[in-house]
């Protein structure tokens, strides 16, 4: 079938580019998956290199037999069925009215354990319980009961039985006649649709929110969810207060007693300045001993001082501008009854339903209700614009268009409090005499 | 690679349209250029971002896409499982012992190619070992002769992890986590599919170009509505990056601007389309060429920026 005219149309294609390119950001052509056999291959691990695309479609027969092939990859693996190893599987149940204490046991003091009896750690919305738990998943999901069973919220079961690591039975009672032998047997598996059907949309369990957490779970990440999960929560009693402080906050000094000294001692440096400037010069006439004076006083445009804003009540926000989750990197240790301060807050958004950015009211609101964090460290000293990518608040903001993520961290900058003519001015050297212009270096 | 049964049904789940089925997969992406976006997890490379399985989410422009073509119907999946309860005995054992049959098979397989593995692990052994034995007899007369493992012990092992290979071949079936419910569920009848999906405005610029062999995908990530591949984005790059407007929307020439250059920094071309206003109206603002679809019109107008390398992009 191939003949001269083919190879000519097939130069045309686009030449693999050196640029480091995140394999994720475009379709991945899966041949690269298909020649690792995952069923008993564990030996090559490690990511596939980037596939090589053509410019555009040809006629050719060439063409259309890589692409069959490609598409044959991609069905193979997509077909790859979820196993469960006897030995290894573990098996948890659905339950469809939440957390629950085991049938035949009576709960004599509901109100000592909790939320119905199961315990207080077990969270409300968990619909998923494995009775038996082992393997390392559990170590930052799920919460036990009182009868050591894992109570495991809708996306981190449907995780789990979505990367084969989970096999969800239906509930026995739901589905089994009654004079039935043993439970394990005869309860039916659940399939990864029916799991979809029933714990997305559950208890806030958005498409959205679940895209970023399996993304970031992939990865390795540890995730809960943040105190804002539930869009309907609303603080009362708070929102005064804080439209009080915000009316304050443009200062134009810095911080606390220093601030006003710094204040008081730029007056009396420069008596003469013409501080209002509406009709005079923007410097005034006067004795110009340094830069720095005649600087201060060319800053005429107000800006505000992050690390002076107050912290705002998390559910004090507009949904989807809240943060949901929060996420660890795999390297914090983490402890399930008392979780760490997370490494990152993360505010889920799906495109269809916000189509617009946020306003700075919204987005104020929720840096706000993040917790300070300055930049601190060695490099962030030295380093101008890492300090201002750093920001003294950040938020990553998830942005999700039809299952395609793009994260956006969100830091609230100072630009006002890093004074470059202060710092450059040690560098530029002794100017006395107001003619650095000749010294080329 | 089965053909799936039309119409096929779109799982409709808290809002989303999503797909389980494999041969639908496969089969719509081949026959109708429709590719949605793998949201799931590969069970045999579950820590990665690069490679991803079932579901597919389907936009509602896809969904509405394949409706209106009558190829695939709308199913509310919640409800649907609610038939779980309602499972006949019969049904539910044989559904059982199907998921067993299926993990039996799986075992064995596994169980078969991990034997093969091990007959050609000992096969190099084997080989290595008489190897070696032959150079120890061409060394015979200068050296004494290093103890080798002699062939008989080594025939013993092999027979005898063969036999305990043949042995764990009957092996009990492995558990099955199926991907969709149907079965033991029934196909629901077409008197409770649910209706059409609501699209956004710009659903006849999606119609259009996938009525013209283009490959939609949604487009935030380039910062546009759509992005248009020439062919299926598993072996072609894309060309356009789309985004629709009304027939008078004002558009900012900024917006314009700032298209083509975004459709530069990542060589594809900027295209704007919109569907034309009814006949009498519009016949006295054509812009560009425009295309016939039903009986509204688009327009599509293909920027391209002046300094950049940018596609050939004249529609």
């Amino acid at each position: 079938m191939e003949d001269k005219d083919e190879d000519a149309v097939r130069g045309t294609s686009v030449e693999p580019t050196q640029v480091e390119t995140d394999l994720s950001d475009e379709t991945q052509d899966f041949r690269l998956l298909s020649h690792l056999n995952f069923l008993t291959d564990t030996s090559s691990p490690g990511l596939p290199k980037r596939g090589e695309k053509d410019f555009e479609p040809n006629p050719t027969q060439h063409q259309a037999d890589v692409l069959s092939k490609s598409r044959e990859a991609m069905h193979d693996a997509l077909a790859h069925p979820r196993l469960h190893n006897l030995n290894t599987r573990v098996i948890a149940y659905y339950a469809p009215n939440g957390p629950a204490p085991p049938p035949g046991i009576d709960i004599e003091d509901p109100a000592r354990f909790g939320d119905k009896g199961v315990g207080a750690n077990v969270h409300p919305d968990s619909c998923v319980y494995v009775p038996n738990p082992k393997g390392q998943y559990f170590k930052n999901m799920g919460q036990s009961d009182r009868w050591n069973r894992v109570w495991l919220l809708p996306e981190e079961a449907l995780f789990l039985i979505e990367r084969g690591s989970l096999d969800i039975r239906w509930p026995i009672e739901m589905t089994a006649a009654p004079d039935d032998e043993g439970p394990e047997e005869l309860s039916i598996p659940m399939s990864l649709q029916a799991a979809y059907a029933c714990f997305m949309g559950r208890s806030g369990l958005t498409m959205e929110r679940y895209t970023v957490y399996t993304g970031l779970k992939r990865t390795g990440y540890a995730l809960t969810r943040a105190p804002g999960w539930d869009d309907s929560a609303q603080v009362e009693g708070l929102k005064d207060q804080s439209q009080e402080c915000a009316s304050q906050r443009p200062l134009k000094r810095g911080a606390g007693l220093a601030g006003i000294l710094e204040q008081l001692f730029s007056w009396a440096q420069d008596p003469f300045s013409t501080r209002s400037t509406a009709a005079g010069p923007v410097v005034g006439c006067g004795m110009h001993r340094n830069y720095n004076n005649i600087y201060r006083q060319l800053a005429m445009i107000p800006w505000y001082d992050p690390s002076l804003a107050i912290d705002r009540d998390p559910l004090d926000t507009t949904p989807p501008f809240r943060v949901v989750f929060h996420a660890y990197r795999p390297s914090t240790p983490i402890k399930k009854s008392a979780w760490p301060a997370p490494d990152f807050r993360i505010a889920v958004v799906n495109t269809r339903e916000t189509a617009s950015i946020p306003t700075l009211a919204q987005l104020g609101a929720l840096l706000e209700s993040t917790p300070l964090d300055p930049p601190n460290g060695e490099k962030m000293k030295r380093l101008v614009y890492m300090r201002l990518r750093h920001g003294y608040r950040n938020v990553v903001m998830a942005v999700v268009d039809q299952g395609i993520v793009s994260y956006l961290r969100i830091a609230d900058a100072a630009f006002g409090k890093e004074k470059l003519y202060e710092t450059q001015a040690a560098s530029m050297g002794n100017k006395r005499n107001g003619n650095f212009r000749g010294k080329k270096r | 690679m089965g053909n799936p049964t039309i119409p096929i049904p779109i799982s409709y789940v808290s809002g989303k349209y999503l797909l389980f089925s494999i041969d639908a997969v496969t089969y719509l992406r081949r026959e109708h250029h429709i590719c949605g976006v793998l949201i799931g997890t590969l069970p045999q490379i579950p820590q990665q971002n690069v490679f991803l399985g079932l579901p597919l989410e389907l936009m509602p422009e896809e969904a509405r896409l394949l409706v209106d073509k009558g190829v695939a119907c709308i199913v509310d999946e919640n409800k649907a499982h609610d038939g779980m309860k309602s499972l006949l005995e019969e049904d539910r054992r044989q559904y059982l012992r199907e998921l067993e049959s299926q993990g039996l098979n799986a075992s064995r397989k596994l169980s078969d190619r991990k034997g093969q593995q091990r007959e050609q692990v000992l096969k190099k052994l084997d080989e290595k070992a008489k190897a070696k034995a032959i150079k120890a007899l061409e060394n015979e007369g200068e050296t004494d002769t290093p103890p080798t493992p002699s062939p008989s012990v080594l025939d013993e092992e092999r027979s005898s992890s063969r036999s305990s290979n043949r042995t764990s071949g009957h092996t009990m079936a492995m558990g099955v986590t199926p991907t969709t419910s149907y079965p033991p569920l029934a196909q629901p009848t077409s008197s409770q599919h649910l209706p059409p999906p609501n699209v956004p405005l710009s659903y006849p610029l999606f119609a259009h170009l996938s009525s013209r062999g283009y490959f939609l995908s949604p487009g935030l990530r380039f910062g546009c509505q759509y992005v248009a591949y020439p062919g299926d984005p598993l072996r072609f790059h894309a060309h356009f990056l789309c985004v629709s407007a009304e027939w008078d929307e004002e558009i900012d020439l900024m917006t314009i601007v700032n298209g083509g250059r975004l459709g530069t920094g990542v060589k594809k071309g900027f295209l704007l389309g919109g569907p034309e206003k009814p006949q009498a109206e519009a016949e006295a603002e054509r812009v560009e060429s425009f295309l016939a679809l039903d009986s509204r019109r688009l327009s599509l107008a293909a920027v391209k920026h002046p300094s950049g390398d940018a596609l050939p992009c004249i529609l």
